[in-house]
């Protein structure tokens, strides 16, 4: 088998951050390469570097022989790459037609008639089916992931970057969308697929080369006699074993929170929570496991006192507080850890020393009547960066100044801050590492068992919230499914709780 | 005068549309492309200025390139304050509304030749009759139809995922802001054509009210071609009804004047349908 | 400083200068004639701290908009109204009481014309910019056919109110003429020290601040970000109404057809060359209060067009403006 494409030596730094250190990719033509690595480990932006969207700082990069340096996407795709980011770059205003061509017209003029007619064959020959003429917003993840592959093949691309294909899609269409990628590999395309679900690798692709650190680690065939098993990649990945955790047990205490048949409405109409019932109690941290976009954000907003309730009701230590907006719900204690810590959680252009105060700035002691306490908010401020130990040159300066990874940790410190009753953690650990991950739980549940407080994390990783919480549910299409009698931590029955295989 | 007169009424209202039309368009382009353009107004007034001054020294067609000169590299500059130093779009667009108010006073005073004050040298009226009708259904069929179209439509709606697909924002917005530039320009040229002579700020809003019309349109040609004329049948309406006893003749011609406006705020607070302003409008 | 930011400087002087030497001016001359009309006799400075009251309290209203995240470019037509009502109100109860009753009523009405934008920007998602340019429109039209019809002054040829009794006008704090100083002066600068204040240490100007810089964060904690945008726009108006009132109380005791010869627009200016404090709207004010009554000086001493100063304040705004991305991105 010949190489196609050949990365040798590639270092890229940012700032002082080394994100790749002399890494070599080697993958062979008309095969299924995965690239696997943590968060962080380099495999977005190795693929990005070959991809013309990010610069490489030394390396050689060549394709088919050829020594290639790409400034741009456009320069990539005239050579025959094609990458699908996480993040779809489908827009949804226009027609699905107008998407596939977009970058790649057949020419000045555009007889819609003749390309979609064309748009239809490629379909066809994929097992796919569209309505070429209907807004590209209508799509469903698995439609829009269709028209993503589609979009690479209409431009004649022979080698495909897949990051994470299958985040968004559930098992049956993640099942299907591999169907489809070994066509496309037996006709002789090259796909390169960043991921870091183990059972995808093993099962689907022939070569894997794992990244850790922004450094090469390890390159394996499989299905040949060599073949690492899944416990060796998790290894290669993690790159110690992973210490098993004791979660002391926790006697549940009174109940603080509880939900009651909640329905709540989504963004678009639809009925997104449907009929969750649940209990929290004193001192419990509980993970709510499930796909993303399965109604885990508007079961959060209902639970913040934004979201549109259809029925239902919340208690706080057994007081109705349904109909309650989000200031009172701050003051009655609960906190949240928000998704995007960019857009939601901290304000980048204040000090640290502001942002402590964000979410919190109506309550005692921070406030005394209409005026800002400044004095107690310096001291808040100095707390929570202690706390998980947030690297940062002084409260003063911006929150732009600390890195991801210290910004999620001050988020995180924050919501445990002032005396909460209720902490909602979405994907709290989100772009942290090991290290960092562990600290952030370790401190929710040591809060939560001190203060009697209790806590629910949303997680996509449920191996993580196995480890970390007292208890784990699942939730699938806006239901929630608590495990068996002894099954609470059984792995499989769970995982398929949340793919609603049970 | 002294009765309402049907056939003046729709002899007049082209001419007072004309120059909405085509400004209309110009800021079409620029925001399709993601650019909010608050600066049509400045770009055709300084057109009117150096139209004026050169179809003087000139003659009329060096004059009408002149004064699309004259728009483009104000709309240049618009470009390049927004695309290269990320300068806020209203921020730039209301600089530039200034430097051509007072650009166009400074050379008006200075450059005008007092000895040559009687009309400017003229091109005929139809050619910019035959521009302005045009357009919008050149533009329409370019929006549909055309590659450049596509692109256009796709950097206004999403930039970032425009240019992973190969396109390359920048150029749109340079090329859609150039196309601004010649329309404003046009609009300009017409307006001092049809006065005979310019003065200070004779634009009196126009920018504002293509504007407008461009919102009430909901960003697309032919219904924003179609609230033009609407504006500038009103506009004829109320000159006639100045000095008119028939009824209506009460009404004061400001508040003729401010139906535009306000029929343009009605429709901003949704009470006309909803709202489709290109999805990504003003992000840099 | 980088060399974009340096091409941009050289040649937004390349274009003042040049324009100068083509009308046969020498630029330093140009220069010393502005100091020399603006700063340079009582008369003068004056002419320039009246000219810099109206741009202080508007340049606070689009400053205060700004801190919330809305850009009021309505200013000029908030300024036109609250300056109608006031002279409406002032000529009909004169004294003491009326001049109390212009000031609250030019705010009010101010803060009335604003609502409209501040409303469809948190309610129907229509841009503030767009909303207040039409606002601006009607507000020009409305008030020239008030002037023009129902407040007109009888007898009078032109457009224009009657002129307030001497009790209803704001009393001068210095005056030994030519150098007059108005309580108006002194009063837009407590507003600058109250609006200080109010952003850093209430809990109301933390929220304000948080919506103007990062509105999903400030949904997140708790904010309601549709009901600080609404006040956010009346407060804006109120003081931009606030500022007609003043001119009509302090300087011009009058309401008429023209009345605004841009201040707002020259505000919008102050307000982003203020940066990020307050206070730095006092020194803006000032600037282009010298660059307006200067210019003016000049237009007549060397026959150079008044035009040249909208052409140097567009300049000035964007280098600024370009400097001002410039350095907040450094940060990152």
């Amino acid at each position: 088998m010949s190489t196609i494409v050949s990365m040798t030596g590639i270092t890229r730094r940012f700032g002082a951050v080394t994100a790749l250190d002399q890494v070599d990719l080697q993958v062979e033509a008309g095969k299924i390469h995965a690239l696997v690595g943590e968060n962080g480990a380099g495999k977005t932006t190795l693929m990005r570097i070959l991809y013309g969207g990010l610069d490489a700082d030394a390396g050689v990069i060549e394709v088919e022989g050829q020594s290639r340096h790409f400034r741009n996407s456009a320069e990539a795709i005239a050579s025959g790459i094609g990458m699908v980011s996480q993040h779809y770059s489908i827009i949804p205003e226009l027609t699905c037609l107008q998407n596939l061509m977009l970058g790649a017209e057949p020419g000045l003029w555009i007889a819609e008639r003749d390309a979609e007619a064309r748009a239809t064959e490629l379909a066809t020959r994929m097992g796919f089916e569209f309505s070429w003429r209907a807004p590209a917003g209508s799509l469903s993840p698995a439609g829009a992931q269709k028209l993503e592959i589609l979009k690479l093949l209409w431009r004649q691309a022979r080698i495909m970057i897949l990051d994470e294909p299958t985040a968004m899609l559930s098992p049956a269409d993640g099942d299907a969308l591999f169907v489809s990628l070994k066509q496309l590999a037996a006709e002789g395309d090259t796909i390169i697929l960043v991921t870091h679900r183990l059972p995808e690798v093993l099962q689907h692709c022939s070569h894997v080369t794992v990244l850790r650190g922004g450094r090469n680690v390890a390159h394996a065939a499989i299905g040949e006699h060599e073949t690492p098993d899944a416990a060796q990649l998790a290894a290669w990945i993690v790159g110690h074993e992973v210490p098993e955790v004791q979660i002391e047990a926790v006697a549940p205490g009174k109940p603080v929170l509880e939900i009651r048949s909640l329905r709540v409405r989504g963004d678009r109409g639809e009925e997104a929570v449907k009929g969750i019932s649940l209990r929290l109690h004193e001192g419990e941290v509980v993970g709510l496991a499930g796909v993303d976009g399965n109604g885990q954000r508007e079961l959060f907003q209902a639970l913040i006192g934004v979201g549109t309730v259809l029925e239902g009701s919340v208690l706080l230590d057994g007081r109705d507080v349904t109909r309650d907006g989000p200031v009172e719900r701050l003051r009655q204690g609960v906190r949240l850890i928000p998704e995007d810590r960019h857009e939601e959680g901290v304000v980048e252009d204040w000090s640290l020393e502001l942002n402590a105060a964000l979410g919190l700035q109506r309550l005692e002691p921070l406030r005394s009547g209409l005026w800002v306490d400044v004095g107690e908010r310096r001291a808040l401020a100095g707390a929570i960066a202690e706390r998980f130990r947030t690297k940062h040159g002084g409260l003063g300066l911006p929150m732009r100044s600390l890195s991801g990874g210290n910004q999620q940790r001050f988020v995180a410190a924050r919501a445990l801050a002032l005396k909460p009753r209720v902490i909602l953690a979405f994907q709290p650990t989100r772009g942290l590492d090991i290290e960092g991950t562990l600290a952030v739980y370790a401190a929710l549940r040591e809060t939560c068992r001190r203060e009697g407080v209790c806590a629910i994390v949303v997680s996509f990783d449920l191996d993580e919230l196995l480890e970390q919480c007292d208890r784990v549910v699942a939730i699938n299409g806006g239901a929630l499914f608590e495990p068996k009698p002894g099954e609470e931590r059984d792995r499989a029955a769970i995982g398929r709780l949340m793919v609603g295989a049970a | 005068m002294g009765s309402f007169d049907l056939i003046l009424l729709l002899k007049t209202a082209p001419g007072l549309s004309l120059a909405l039309l085509l400004a209309a368009m110009g800021g079409l382009t620029s925001e399709r492309s993601g650019i909010i353009n608050i600066a049509l107004e400045g770009k055709m007034l300084i057109s009117c200025c150096v139209t004026a001054l050169m179809s003087v020294a000139f003659g009329p067609w060096i004059g009408l390139l002149g004064g699309i000169g004259a728009a483009v590299v104000l709309a240049m500059l618009h470009a390049v304050l927004t695309q290269m130093y990320r300068v806020d779009h209203i921020v730039s667009g209301m600089a530039i509304n200034i430097i051509a108010f007072g650009a166009s006073n400074f050379l008006d005073k200075k450059f005008t030749d007092i000895n040559r004050t009687g009309e400017i040298p003229q091109l005929p009226f139809e050619f910019y009759y035959v521009a302005a009708f045009a357009l919008p259904l050149v533009l329409w069929l370019y929006l549909r139809r055309t590659k450049g179209g596509l692109r256009l439509w796709a950097v206004g709606n999403d930039p970032d995922k425009a240019r992973q697909m190969g396109v390359d924002p920048v150029k749109v917005r340079y090329l859609a802001l150039l196309a601004t530039g010649v329309f404003c320009g046009l609009a300009g040229a017409w307006l001092v054509t049809n006065a005979g002579r310019f003065v200070d700020g004779m634009t009196a809003g126009r920018g504002f009210i293509a504007l407008a019309a461009l919102i009430l349109g909901g960003w697309r040609p032919i219904p924003a071609a179609l609230a033009c004329i609407a504006f500038g049948l009103l506009d004829s309406i109320q000159l006639q009804l100045q000095g008119s006893k028939l009824l209506g003749a009460g009404i004061p011609s400001q508040f003729w004047n401010s139906l535009p406006y306000l029929a343009t705020l009605i429709a901003l607070a949704g009470l006309l349908g909803r709202n489709r302003a290109p999805a990504g409008l003003g992000k840099p | 400083m980088n060399w974009k930011l340096a091409i941009l400087i050289v040649a937004a002087l390349g274009v003042v200068i040049g324009a100068l030497i083509a009308i046969g001016v020498a630029p330093s001359d140009a220069f010393l004639q502005i100091l020399k009309g603006s700063v340079g006799t009582p008369g003068a400075i004056g002419r320039t701290l009246r000219e810099t009251t109206p741009l202080l309290i508007l340049g606070v209203a689009v400053f205060l908009g700004l801190r919330g995240g809305l850009f009021n470019i309505g200013v000029e037509g908030q300024f036109l109204i609250g300056a109608c009502v006031a002279a409406s109100l002032g000529l009909k109860v004169p004294g003491i009481l009326g001049v109390l009753l212009a000031i609250v009523g030019g705010a009010i009405a101010g803060a009335l014309w604003a609502f409209p934008a501040g409303w469809i920007k948190a309610y129907r998602g229509g841009h503030e910019v767009i909303s207040t340019i039409m606002l601006n429109n009607i507000a020009f039209h409305l008030t020239t056919g008030l002037v023009a019809g129902p407040l007109k002054a009888p007898g009078q040829q032109s457009t224009t109110t009657a002129t307030l009794t001497d009790s209803t006008k704001l009393p001068m704090l210095y005056s030994a003429p030519p150098l007059t100083i108005n309580i108006a002066l002194i009063f837009a600068l407590a507003l600058v020290a109250a609006l200080a204040l109010w952003l850093k240490r209430t809990v109301a100007g933390y929220e304000l601040n948080a919506v103007g810089a990062n509105p999903k964060a400030a949904q997140f904690a708790g904010v309601d970000v549709r009901k600080v945008t609404v006040w956010t726009m009346l407060a804006s108006g109120a003081i931009g109404g606030l500022a007609g009132s003043c001119q009509v109380l302090a300087y011009e005791h009058r309401f008429y057809e023209g009345f605004s010869p841009g201040y707002g627009f020259d505000a919008l200016g102050v307000a982003l060359l203020a940066g990020s404090s307050p206070w730095g709207v006092v020194p803006a004010a000032g600037l282009f209060g010298i660059l307006s009554t200067g210019s003016s000086f000049i237009s007549a001493a060397l026959q150079i067009p008044k035009g040249l100063n909208g052409v140097l304040i567009g300049l000035i705004i964007i280098v600024f403006a370009a400097f001002r991305y410039r350095r907040s991105r450094s940060n990152g």
